[in-house]
């Protein structure tokens, strides 16, 4: 815990650099450099994956292939940016997994009904640490995913080399799996953005304000501050 | 290669407008009678002339056959095989190439617009300027016919000499047929002439005698006379092939399943944002909490 005071934002960026979960006059660093460099590697693969994987996964979106120079240019790029995407989702891995270990007071978040009660805005929990259970699960389920679309992608990107039975079943596995995650990224950037305010600037600055972490993640501000979540 | 003067009547990954003309040609298709095929490959060198395909060097594989599989540049290919049979042995011989099928599992399963095309006259054709070389077409494809080719990154296989057909000539391989074996017309010629030398055969004593074209596929463009038709895997050919069930679901199910949810989630980001608003975070000590 650190208290000297006053802060100026200098301050806190130089000190998001390389500690999180430290408090520094009215922010807390909730995600240092390396963690935000991580998430955004991630992130910068994932898009590139995607815009070269649309307009092959149906002709709808086949007004994306010019962006990267063709349909041919996209079937060259779709797997490497791919394979760059698990590389990456596999140092995220090693990077966060500890911390998306399920507790106790996840699995109770993570009942339907108070899943409900927190998509209503109507929940105060204070068992919630630095992640909610519906976070740990998203972060297990993408890593989940990434795997599927790493070894069915393999499958695609060679398929002379692989016989029918595996193609067919790769290209399903392929299909499902981009499906699910897709449509939990969308639910991710919606939830990281406007959603929840005050969420994004956690993984662009690296801070949160000490209010924000006391309304959605009590455990954790009573964890780095010392204090009780009510803030009395 | 696409010809710009056949119309199409079906082009991969359409939405929209795949159909371009509106004359009505008759299907075309290829005779194979199995039982008067000698084996001396005429076929195999018209295919290659004609098609300006380099020299194929022959692979021994300890049978009169040229090649192991068809190749990226070896379209057509007598396969050869040796069938116990009541104490002897049936030596068949078998035309190895794009079957030209009526309904196309290749080009069901192609995703990019117009790589596979079919013509108004049933011949199913790659087109080299559209194809990306994914392969997926041979996922589709219940024959495992077309190869890819490293040096064009692009898939290659029988083109029915669209080029030779499409100017009222019959394909290279028919062409230098030597036993007649090889025929080319219209399908429902074709079938007729077939049904008839099936007809002869099991007069014959070949009771077994059938002709091969298969429903699975909406029939084909090669229609094959077999000695053997009760076991068409003696030929290499698949007993009752289809457009694999998996393609369909692919594309007919999840395709359209996956849009919805995709589109879906966006809309439902929007409608939860419309009704419950941002969970505001009010930066007064004391007063923390959700938005009352």
């Amino acid at each position: 815990m650190i208290t000297a005071a006053p802060h100026t934002s200098l301050d806190v960026a130089a000190l998001a650099r390389s500690r999180e979960d430290v408090a520094v006059g009215e922010e807390i660093v909730r995600h240092r450099y390396s963690s935000r460099a991580l998430h955004w590697t991630v992130a910068l693969f994932f898009f590139l994956s995607l815009v070269s994987g649309l307009p092959i996964w149906t002709p709808l979106f086949g007004w994306m292939a010019p962006l990267l120079g063709g349909l041919s240019m996209c079937r060259v790029l779709h797997p490497w940016a791919g394979l760059l995407f698990a590389a990456t989702s596999l140092a995220m891995f090693r990077h966060w997994w500890r911390d998306m270990r399920l507790r106790p007071e996840d699995r109770a978040w993570l009942r339907p009904e108070t899943v409900v009660s927190y998509l209503r805005h109507t929940r105060e929990d204070a068992l919630v640490g630095k992640y909610n259970g519906g976070q740990k699960l998203f972060f297990f389920a993408v890593m989940l995913g990434a795997l599927g679309l790493l070894v069915s992608g393999v499958v695609l990107w060679w398929p002379t080399r692989f016989p029918q039975g595996v193609r067919v079943a790769s290209i399903l596995l392929h299909e499902v799996t981009f499906i699910l995650f897709t449509v939990a990224i969308v639910f991710h950037i919606y939830l990281g953005t406007a959603a929840l305010p005050g969420t994004f600037a956690a993984m662009t600055r690296g801070t949160v304000t000490r209010a924000w972490a006391r309304v959605h993640h009590p455990r954790w501000y009573r964890e780095v501050t010392g204090e009780d979540a009510r803030g009395h | 290669m696409t010809e710009q003067t056949l119309e199409i009547r079906r082009s991969s990954a359409s939405l929209w407008g795949e159909k371009t003309g509106l004359r009505h040609l008759p299907v075309v298709a290829k005779y194979i009678d199995t039982t008067t095929c000698i084996g001396c490959k005429a076929c195999e060198v018209a295919c290659q002339e004609w098609n300006d395909l380099k020299v194929v060097p022959t692979e021994q594989t300890g049978s009169y056959q040229t090649l192991p599989t068809l190749d990226a540049e070896y379209w057509n290919l007598i396969r050869f095989q040796e069938q116990e049979l009541g104490g002897g042995i049936a030596w068949l011989m078998r035309k190895d190439q794009c079957m030209h099928c009526a309904d196309p599992g290749c080009l069901a399963a192609c995703p990019a617009p117009g790589a596979i095309v079919q013509y108004e006259n049933g011949i199913v054709d790659v087109n080299p300027q559209q194809c990306i070389g994914c392969g997926y077409c041979l996922s589709g494809c219940p024959f495992d016919i077309p190869r890819f080719h490293a040096k064009t990154g692009k898939m290659a296989k029988c083109t029915l000499c669209v080029d030779r057909v499409s100017v009222g000539l019959e394909p290279a391989c028919i062409k230098a047929c030597p036993t007649g074996c090889l025929q080319f017309g219209t399908k429902d010629d074709m079938v007729a002439r077939a049904e008839a030398r099936v007809e002869q055969l099991q007069a014959k004593g070949l009771t077994k005698a059938a002709l091969y074209d298969p429903a699975g596929v909406g029939g084909t463009g090669v229609v094959t006379v077999l000695a053997h038709g009760d076991h068409p895997e003696w030929y290499g050919l698949p007993a009752a092939p289809r457009v694999p069930l998996t393609v369909r679901v692919w594309k007919s199910v999840l395709r359209p399943f996956g849009l919805f949810a995709i589109v879906g989630s966006v809309v439902a980001a929007f409608a939860h944002f419309m009704s419950e608003g941002p969970k505001e975070v009010r930066d007064v000590d004391g007063e923390v909490g959700p938005r009352s």
